[in-house]
């Protein structure tokens, strides 16, 4: 009720001070160019050439599941270990570290699901120049190259993907600052030491040895020369008024990789960009660099909230990925020969038959850790994300009610303002099944708290909503308040739990409560005590409907370099700059695992994050941050969460309505109208502009959103199975066409259209007063229907569809069926027992396939087989539902309500047989003008064997 | 399917038992006769009787399924006997909420519903004669305050009229001191005038006898001329800043340190009138004309005078312009908000304190101590039913995304006049319960309690 002004003044100053100095754009100042982070104009610095690695392949030792070799640099002698992996599934993993580290580098923990299962390489030829390793059967093979050092994965005689191929491995070895004591004592120690060991060790042939020791000698100072160069920013960078102090000094990594014949990649989100990436070489290279950007911009390769380093490569013949497995800040170049071509540049030379393959070149840049890539090689693009999966994992399951829509705004005020919102959806019979409160409902944004008086009863609140079957999410950010009064921080601190600063104290930042510390959750043993605080009697007024909201967690750190955590704090033996990706993560894992172990592992947990990495999708869901109410950020909500779907993490949306401003009419409209077919399917609101529920726009308005999430919620069983199979699978759920069309070219760059799974294709209206969008439907040979009229149209052509206010073109395809629950109630609870409606789409063959998933819809036990899946499928007049899953058991109430053909021909007689041999006839209504059939009242259980003849 | 034959086993029951169709009220009866055929009431379609609430939405306008949850546009009457009858719509039956107080709605769910109509009509019926206590004590005091209000109004009106007349009564005033003044001021000019015409030629026109200059030079009148005077008149011709010395004045005068006017035309009248040494002193003589400092004083005089009315005039004026204002305001048909007028009430919600001056402003203070407007008087918004429901309250204090900050204050009938609740939806908009008998409404009087009880 207070002016934000006056309840936060202290905070607020600062945040201004450091954000608002723009109007409504970024503030670009507050965040580095590849210039300005030290070590990425280090590297961005060397230009391709010949790499000064070569390969000791006398040094070679292959076993059953690795090859090893040594690398040195011929220019400072520092001998790396290049570790080759074979994993099932086809993937190649290649490992580069240093031989002999100063110190341990980092290697990311607890992100892949297991240690990968190894596959057997073996050996196939080798000379001086290289060795040639077989990868399996499928007549792959990788060529390692001594001379300069590279790696060629090649399928036949074609080159899948060369690693090194343009010389930019570079590996800054960890060393001695010159200029300390203790340089100098340990560099005296290592020549005594040299000393001794000459003399001790066997005198064979005295002259070769002075020979190479002459040699060695002048190779010694040429590396001397070499470390003697200290550039700017090797052992400390400032940035603005903030001083990083390196002790470690300099340990970049970079590796480029070079994919023949491809011209279109994907991935490495989040950037809000296109979906196809860009080439980078007129500009800063795409960032990986967990950022809190205030209102951030569109189109460009500036670091956002998360960090995934895949990348997808694709063209008509192949899907290939790479898995850059690093957490620290990352910088992605991308080239290509055919990037400043024209289209009818292009066509000339294919005319002309002109002598380059199109190519893409990759560089990628980091400031720590090691070398270690997944190489994913498709050939698929399902295989890619089957073979990522089975290094991440896959999307968690969520429950069912978080497939709903969500209710959310900063903030909902109180509890009677929460009672108020819930009883306006009822009354304007538009339902919903989670209302959110932001960082006010806390008591002085002191999290796992409640306002005493505006939150005075949070259960009976919750009760309330209980009663409704409704749900609550609260926040719980990881920033927690400096205050002896609190709890949680007491325990933190106590616990030793916190990130230390330098020196050694805890490190304290600025964020919503004021100074706060920042729990060290890469530790396991501080996740497991977050995790114990959202047991039922450690969180006061939290019951089984309240679930969590992390935001905030790149982490968020208003008076820190560019809005985060100094990269020089201290996470026990790691530097922040080495986890930094990975602490948003390790907040959901964290968070996530407190929801399961609260209920005693039975409840699946439902966990909101804006910060993520790979991995992140077994934890919950990601939305695209704070976006603003702009028809552009509703647009890119599409490549945005598209590209994250392609790394795994399907369960992704986009603030519906934009954060920040106020959306016009039309444009709130619009976006319910796309969200309602986006994965995460939340309303939300910054605190400074008006209310926005459903109502508030006249009841034209209302009843344009109350359509538009009603069509959410028809399609709820389709979508709860899209989640089941990408649970299975690894699969996006919002996918870009080329997914299902991967040799179709026209699909390769679209991102203002989407298909969710394989059977409906979206193009939302995303365009300011359209009368019209055109719509590519792909598939030669395949027919596409509209949703709402049930018109056909053939594939592989561009469809102008004229529009209204009302219009959300969305097309089923045809050899597809659809189940729907068109009994729209308050909640997807509500609907539980309600039976199907199944929308059977056939293709120019007269036949179609689906699937129907039914569990309880909130707990694990459909890993114990608790489920119903059957495989719906329509061939030679007969519609069939077949189990499946035999091993599986579960019993619902649902029946099949009714049967709708589309495509078909009007039968004479319709035959329902069950399971135990019963037949029956149907009732049928035949639709001549559009070919819908649609089949009355079949009746049976939805669990059951069943057939339906058509004749 | 076991379970979907015990539901067709059910409605059968219901069917033969009863012959009562489900969800439907008694006016819509006649359309839901037994026969062999059910005709949707759009007329849309003839669908066969039983399938009639069968749990499949026949009708587009879903009038077949008024029992059940089947048609997505349909509704379902609970009788809700005790209580208040309505309609839900029809996705609310068996969904496992109790939405009817008579349980009728999920009477297929697992959903345990008691039927509370009777309880909730017995608070229903209490809270209305609580209402309609409060309506017929609140219309008493109304009327009571709009009798005051005419009262007032008239005071006001009464007060404007005295005021006006004053104000008349100021400007004849005013025009009487403007007049004054102007003569003064005229009379000033003149004397100014002819004392500066006679500047140059001073000394000879009006001053050219001995006896004349003598007296201008005898300052106090005593009959001589003393050192004092001649050097306070008297001065160089070429340097008239310079003021003469003892021994040059003593000198003037003959060597004595006083002259008569014998002795003075004999000896300094000649020095003056014929010598080009010395000359009477110009400077002074103009300020000091007695003629002139008395046209000079009249005219100040006046001056205050007719600031002192005019002020009086536009103090008057202000206040008639302020009182017209203020009753120009729409107080109601019978001018019943207008004792809300130079009125205040308060209100603490939490930290704040939040005042409301009823046609007048709305601000917020802090524990802390800052004030901070929500807005000032705006006007009666224009709600369809009842136009004096709602006030605005605008331009208070600027948010910080730009805008300003704006509070509507909703009037309900009580029988005291309070600040019931503040809140702020949105950032800076804010949303006041203003209670007060004034808000009471006769018509709310004859609706009460639904006649189908």
């Amino acid at each position: 009720m207070a002016t934000f002004t006056e309840r936060m003044a202290p905070v607020l100053v600062l945040w201004l001070a450091m954000s608002l100095s723009g109007t409504w754009a970024v503030d670009k100042g507050n965040f580095k160019t590849c210039d300005q982070s030290a070590f990425c104009k280090r590297q961005r610095a060397f230009k391709p050439g010949e790499s000064p690695y070569r390969a000791l392949l006398e040094t070679m030792e292959l076993t059953n599941t690795r090859l090893t070799l040594q690398l040195i640099n011929d220019n400072n002698k520092v001998h790396l270990l290049l570790e080759l992996y074979r994993l099932q599934g086809n993937i190649t993993r290649v490992k580069i570290n240093e031989l002999k580290p100063l110190r341990p580098r980092y290697e990311v923990p607890d992100v892949l699901i297991r240690e990968p299962l190894t596959e057997p390489l073996s050996l196939l030829s080798q000379d001086e120049n290289g060795v040639v390793l077989s990868l399996g059967s499928e007549s792959q093979r990788v060529i390692v190259s001594a001379r300069p050092f590279r790696l060629d994965i090649m399928e036949g005689r074609e080159v899948l993907m060369s690693l090194n191929s343009r010389g930019l491995l570079a590996f800054e070895h960890l060393r001695m600052r010159k200029d300390t004591f203790s340089y100098k004592v340990s560099s005296t120690v290592a020549s005594v030491w040299d000393n001794i060991k000459r003399v001790f060790s066997s005198q064979v042939d005295p002259e070769g040895e002075k020979k190479e020791e002459a040699d060695q000698a002048t190779q010694a100072e040429k590396a001397k020369e070499e470390e003697d160069k200290v550039e700017d920013g090797m052992w400390e960078e400032t940035f603005k008024s903030h001083s990083d102090g390196k002790p470690n000094g300099p340990s970049a990594i970079s590796l480029d990789f070079s994919l023949p014949g491809v011209e279109h990649v994907y991935g490495i989100p989040e950037h809000a960009d296109t979906l196809r990436l860009k080439t980078t070489e007129n500009g800063d290279p795409y960032r990986l660099y967990n950022l809190d950007v205030f209102q951030y911009e569109l189109y460009n390769p500036m670091a956002l909230y998360g960090a995934v380093p895949v990348m997808l490569a694709h063209n008509a013949q192949r899907t290939t990925g790479i898995f850059w497995f690093n957490a620290a800040e990352t910088w992605v170049d991308i080239s290509s020969n055919t990037a400043g071509k024209t289209v009818f540049g292009k066509m000339l030379d294919y005319v002309q038959g002109s002598s380059e393959t199109p190519q893409t070149d990759v560089r990628w840049i980091s400031e720590s850790g090691i070398i270690d890539v997944f190489i994913m090689l498709g050939p698929t693009p399902k295989d890619v994300f089957s073979q990522y999966a089975s290094l991440t994992g896959t999307q968690s399951f969520p429950p069912k009610a978080a497939v709903g829509y969500h209710q959310c705004r900063w903030n909902y005020n109180d509890q009677e303002d929460v009672a108020s919102v819930d009883a306006g959806f009822d009354e304007h019979d538009i339902p919903y099944d989670y209302i959110w409160l932001d960082i006010e409902h806390t008591d002085g944004k002191r999290y796992f708290t409640w306002d005493p008086h505006k939150f005075a009863t949070p259960k009976e609140m919750l009760q309330g909503l209980v009663e409704k079957k409704r749900k609550m999410v609260a926040i719980v950010d990881p920033h927690i308040k400096v205050d002896s009064n609190y709890k949680i921080h007491n325990e933190i601190r106590n616990k030793g739990f916190y990130i230390k600063n330098k020196d050694g104290g805890d490190y304290e930042g600025w964020c919503w409560p004021g100074s706060a510390g920042y729990p060290d959750f890469t530790r396991a043993d501080m996740r497991d005590w977050w995790a114990s605080m959202f047991a039922y009697d450690q969180y006061e007024g939290s019951m089984e409907n309240l679930y969590t909201w992390n935001d905030m967690n790149e982490p968020s750190v208003f008076n820190g370099p560019e809005v985060t955590m100094h990269k020089d704090a201290v996470h026990g033996a790691w530097e922040h700059r080495d986890v930094h990706n990975l602490y948003g993560f390790y907040v959901q894992m964290a968070t996530a695992e407190g929801l399961i172990q609260r209920s005693g592992g039975v409840e699946r947990p439902f966990v909101l994050t804006r910060a993520f990495f790979a991995g992140s999708q077994r934890y919950g869901a990601v939305w695209t941050g704070d976006n603003a109410a702009e028809w552009d950020h509703l647009k890119i909500s599409i490549p945005m969460c598209l590209s994250l779907g392609l790394v795994g993490i399907s369960f992704c949306g986009a603030d519906v309505g934009g954060f920040f401003k106020s959306p016009s009419t039309e444009l709130l409209v619009r976006w319910y109208q796309t969200g309602a077919y986006q994965p995460f399917f939340r309303a939300h609101a910054h605190l400074d502009t008006p209310r926005r529920e459903p109502w508030l726009f006249g009841p034209d308005n209302t009843a344009l959103i109350r359509e538009a999430v009603r069509q959410r919620y028809t399609l709820l069983p389709y979508w709860y199975q899209q989640f089941y199979h990408a649970h299975r699978t690894g699969e996006p759920i919002m996918r870009p066409l080329w997914v299902e069309y991967p040799q179709d070219p026209a699909t390769f760059a679209l991102d203002d259209e989407f298909l969710i799974g394989r059977d409906l294709l979206v193009h939302p209206v995303t365009e300011e007063g359209a009368r019209g969008v055109t719509a590519y439907l792909p598939g030669k040979d395949e027919v596409w229907f509209d949703v709402h009229t049930f018109q056909k149209h053939n594939g592989a052509q561009n469809l102008y569809i004229p529009v209204t206010m009302s219009s959300i073109p969305v097309f089923q395809r045809g050899g597809s069926i659809i189940p729907r629950k068109i009994r729209v109630r308050r909640s997807s609870s509500c609907m539980m027992h309600d039976p199907y409606t199944l929308y059977v789409a056939l293709n120019p063959q007269r036949t179609a396939e689906g699937e129907l998933y039914i569990d309880d819809g909130h707990t694990f036990n459909y890993e114990k087989k608790e489920f119903i899946h059957r495989k719906l499928s329509f061939a030679k007049n007969m519609l069939s539902s077949a189990n499946l899953a035999p091993d599986a058991q579960f019993s619902t109430h649902s029946w099949i309500e009714r049967i709708v053909i589309l495509g078909a021909s009007k039968p004479s007689k319709v035959t329902l047989k069950t399971a135990e041999g019963q037949e029956s006839q149907l009732e049928f209504d035949f639709d001549a003008s559009m070919s819908v059939l649609t089949l009355r009242k079949p009746g049976v259980n939805a669990g059951l064997d069943w057939n339906v003849t058509l004749q | 399917m076991r379970f979907h034959v015990i539901i067709a086993a059910v409605f059968w029951c219901g069917f033969v038992d009863s012959r009562k169709i489900r969800g439907i009220s008694s006016s819509y009866k006649r359309f839901y006769r037994e026969r062999k055929s059910f005709l949707c009431i759009d007329g849309s379609k003839i669908i066969p009787f039983e399938q009639v609430n069968d749990d499949y939405c026949d009708c587009e306008d879903g009038s077949d399924e008024p029992g059940t949850s089947a048609c997505p546009r349909g509704r379902f009457y609970c009788t809700n006997l005790g209580f208040r009858p309505h309609y839900i719509p029809s996705s609310r039956v068996n969904d496992g909420i109790c939405d009817c107080c008579d349980a009728s709605d999920e009477y297929n769910s697992h959903a345990r519903c008691q039927n509370t109509c009777w309880n909730l009509g017995q608070r229903e019926r209490a809270y209305v004669e609580g209402q309609m206590r409060t309506l017929d004590e609140g219309l008493q005091l109304k009327q009571q305050l709009i009798e005051e209000g005419v009262l007032l109004w008239r005071e006001k009106q009464a007060q404007l009229r005295e005021l006006q007349q004053v104000a008349e009564d100021l400007q004849i005033k005013l025009e009487e001191h403007r007049r004054k003044k102007h003569e003064a001021d005229r009379l000033k000019e003149q004397t100014l005038k002819a004392l500066e015409a006679g500047d140059s030629g001073l000394f000879r026109r009006h001053n050219s006898t001995v006896s004349g200059t003598f007296k201008l030079l005898d300052s106090n009148k005593d009959g001589s001329i003393t050192v004092d005077e001649v050097q306070a008149k008297v001065a160089l011709v070429h340097d008239e800043e310079r003021v003469l010395s003892e021994d040059e004045a003593v000198a003037l005068l003959g060597g004595g340190d006083q002259m008569d006017v014998t002795m003075f035309q004999h000896t300094l009248w000649d020095v003056l009138t014929k010598g080009d040494s010395v000359k009477i002193r110009d400077a002074p003589g103009v300020g000091e004309d007695p003629h002139l400092k008395a046209a000079d004083r009249a005219a100040e005089w006046e001056a205050t005078n007719l600031k002192q009315v005019e002020e009086a005039y536009e103090a008057v004026n202000m206040e008639i312009s302020d009182l017209q204002k203020k009753l120009a305001i729409d107080y109601g048909p019978d001018w019943e908000f207008l004792f809300l007028n130079s009125q205040c009430y308060k209100l603490k919600v939490y930290e704040y304190t939040y005042t409301l001056c009823p046609f007048n402003q709305v601000t917020q203070k802090s524990t802390a101590g800052t004030e901070v407007s929500l807005g000032r008087w705006g006007m009666w918004a224009d709600a369809p039913k009842n136009q004096y429901s709602q006030m605005v309250y605008e331009n208070g204090e600027p948010c910080w995304q730009g805008g300003s900050r704006s509070t509507t204050v909703t009037l309900t009938c009580g029988t005291e006049t309070a600040l019931r609740s503040v809140k702020e939806p949105s950032k800076c908009q804010y949303i006041m319960d203003f209670q007060t008998p004034v808000a009471c409404q006769l018509v709310l009087k004859q609706r009460g309690i639904h006649s189908e009880l």
